[in-house]
């Protein structure tokens, strides 16, 4: 069973500053199925500050990667199934040599393979974080195209979520809208699993950031 | 008995052959290459996983290549 759901302690009280912080390495919480992790170890990011600690961390629910593996099955049944029926009822007026066979077979199943990663490539590096100081999204929309936003935790406004369908109430996912002040874009956690703790997480630590001195 | 392709259609077909195998090497290589870049963005401990599967997919284009410029 793939893990979903990481969790340690939460942070409390003031923005956390590095309070674990040490030379001593502690081991990684992650796996590469999970798609939701409280405080996980062994998590960097690009752009991670010293002193930053990953409070959260969020990847799509897993089920919205189901149409893409059901479709992978069926590309790797196609050559054993399909391939000979539509031979034996389909006279072609030529031979097709065995090369073509033997390429195009091996050429179906890596591309089958080549179909694999770029969808879990997708899903994998297309990831949330909550650290203690900003709420960071990054985006791997496109094998060709990937984009970084993130937001202070002081300048957020308004934090809200959304769930809707059978799948989404069924497997507890949905969207998260984080809205922020002055020119920093807005963010949207798509898909996330348990969308209600992530707003409360991100309201305490908002809440945190407000109360705390300057 | 069933007659073969005409030379010069085979020869087409060939060609039309490894050049569609050759872009989709051009797929596995920017495959690598963006792999790379993605973890650089984030490090979790299962890169170096996902890039060896990268570059043996790179490995097995190439390799397809190869064995089409050899049967074919």
């Amino acid at each position: 069973m793939p893990t979903l759901f990481e969790e340690t302690a939460l942070p409390k009280g003031k923005p956390v500053k590095s309070q674990h912080q040490s030379s001593v390495k502690k081991p990684s919480t992650m796996t590469p199925l999970t798609c939701f992790a409280v405080n996980p170890s062994g998590v960097r990011f690009e752009t991670q500050e010293e002193d930053e600690e990953v409070v959260l961390f969020l990847r799509q629910h897993l089920i919205v990667n189901v149409p893409w593996v059901l479709f992978s099955i069926l590309f790797v049944l196609i050559p054993p199934v399909f391939f000979p029926l539509v031979l034996r009822l389909v006279h072609f007026p030529f031979v097709i040599p065995a090369g073509y066979i033997v390429i195009g077979t091996l050429f179906w199943y890596l591309a089958t393979v080549g179909f694999i990663l770029m969808n879990f490539l997708r899903w994998f590096f297309n990831i949330y974080i909550v650290t203690n100081e900003r709420v960071v999204d990054i985006d791997f929309v496109q094998l060709l195209y990937k984009q970084f936003s993130e937001a202070r935790l002081s300048k957020l406004q308004d934090i809200s979520y959304s769930t809707g369908g059978i799948l989404a109430t069924l497997f507890n996912y949905g969207t998260v809208n984080i809205e922020t002040a002055g020119e920093s874009p807005n963010l949207e956690f798509e898909s996330v699993p348990s969308p209600e703790r992530v707003v409360e997480t991100i309201s305490k630590l908002n809440q945190n950031i407000q109360q705390s001195p300057l | 008995m069933t007659p073969s392709l005409p030379i010069i259609v085979s020869f087409i077909i060939k060609a039309l052959t490894l050049l569609g195998l050759g872009l989709y090497g051009i797929f596995a290589v920017v495959m690598v290459r963006q792999e790379q870049l993605m973890a650089g963005v984030l490090e979790e401990g299962f890169e170096p996983i996902l890039r060896l599967l990268t570059i043996l997919h790179f490995a097995g284009a190439v390799g397809i290549f190869i064995l089409a410029l050899i049967l074919l």
